[in-house]
């Protein structure tokens, strides 16, 4: 279990990853109304294969992280929450 | 029991950047960074100044083995991703075979499996061996490929193809690299002239991969855990690493060296790819190793080998 500081740095980071998302994902959409942490990336944003690699790319730029894509199970990053806790959990600062 | 005898590839000698082929494949800076970072692919090899036939002559040049036995070499199998490669009446197979004094074999192509139909040429080397009646009887299977359009060089948003070639000396009851199993399954619905969607093909891209890994282990009898190592087709590196994630073997039994260095060298990449691991000690004699493959575009298409070193 986290101690409840890292639990704080965690959260702290999950939220700037969610914000992120959200304006990346409205810029890549071109959309105007606003992306919201429940929301289904391929059903209902139409993110597809393509355009998830580009939205992990321009998070890692603007996180200045990397992502551990290689852990990565596609099918169980279902909504833009689901994303933000596995990179709030898979990354490295760079 | 089909047998790789010997195996040699040639692959051109000059790597391009993947920076240096973007405006020629009119990639857009953002696609550069994501054949980079993501899929692992930063050179890919061309050579404009040989031809096909200077391909696979350049690859059956290295298969020393030839020497002495082109009399026993009763077929010769040119497994290929692309249906059409010359304007009629050029043929570089029949060139090759005249060069190699091969004119006595019968040869031909197998297509139509895109970057899967090398295997399928495997088996049905084996399987003409088989039936043949001098028991000694030998195929020459090769690939070779040229990136002639932009079509054919660029897989966007998922691979980079380069230039090579390979040439495998194929006998029927050999006891290197013999044949375990092959399966395959042709998804005609993907077929570039099919209907449906890129998206479509590439969420089923993983699971059919796997499907198809999973069934030519079951026709072994093997589990996955006995496969010492897979030579995958050089798509790129996130493909295998979700494949991995979905059979639950580790990727570091995946040779995916030759990805960033060589790009997917359509038919050739098994090849490319077996000639590594024996140059780096990781194929020990028994080792049972898998050996995929996946067409896209032009004949969908997905397969796997396994064989037994």
């Amino acid at each position: 279990m986290m101690a409840p500081h890292e639990t704080g740095v965690d959260a702290d980071f999950r939220q700037r990853v969610v914000e992120t998302m959200e304006s990346v994902l409205k810029q890549l959409l071109e959309r105007d109304e606003p992306v919201t942490e429940d929301m289904r990336l391929m059903d209902e944003l139409n993110v597809n294969s393509l355009l998830a690699l580009e939205l992990l790319l321009r998070l890692e730029e603007q996180l200045q992280i990397q992502i551990n894509v290689e852990t990565m199970d596609p099918d169980k990053m279902e909504t833009v929450a689901d994303l933000a806790t596995f990179i709030t959990a898979n990354h490295r600062a760079l | 029991m089909t047998a790789l005898d010997a195996v040699s590839v040639y692959l051109p000698t000059a790597r391009l950047s993947v920076e240096s082929v973007a405006e020629q494949l009119e990639l857009s800076e953002m696609q550069v960074k994501l054949f980079r970072r993501f899929h692992g692919l930063s050179d890919v090899r061309y050579d404009p100044e040989l031809s096909l036939s200077d391909l696979l002559l350049r690859a059956a040049a290295g298969l020393t083995e030839l020497a002495g036995q082109r009399h026993r070499v009763r077929y010769v199998l040119w497994g290929r991703a692309f249906p059409v490669v010359v304007p009629y009446p050029v043929n570089p197979l029949h060139e090759v075979c005249r060069t190699l004094g091969l004119d006595h074999a019968l040869s031909f192509t197998v297509t139509q499996q895109s970057c899967a139909s090398a295997l399928l040429a495997i088996d049905l080397a084996g399987r003409l061996l088989a039936g043949d009646p001098e028991p000694d009887a030998l195929a020459l299977v090769l690939t070779g490929e040229k990136g002639f359009t932009r079509d054919a060089r660029l897989l966007p948003g998922m691979s980079l193809f380069s230039e090579g070639a390979s040439a495998c000396l194929v006998s029927a009851t050999g006891d290197r690299d013999r044949l375990l199993a092959y399966a395959c399954s042709q998804r005609g619905e993907f077929d570039k002239a099919g209907s449906e969607s890129t998206e479509a093909f590439l969420r089923e891209y993983w699971p059919t991969l796997a499907e198809v890994i999973r069934r030519a282990l079951e026709q072994a009898g093997m589990d996955l855990a006995e496969i010492a190592l897979v030579l995958p087709h050089n798509v790129n590196v996130v493909t295998w690493q979700r494949v991995c994630l979905l059979l639950e073997f580790p990727a570091e039994r995946v040779l995916l060296d030759n990805v960033a260095r060589n790009g997917h060298v359509f038919c050739t990449d098994a090849f490319a790819n077996y000639q590594t691991a024996r140059e780096h000690g990781r194929l020990r004699p028994g080792d049972r190793y898998l050996v995929a493959a996946v067409g896209a575009g032009d004949g969908a298409t997905f397969a796997a080998m396994i064989f037994e070193h």
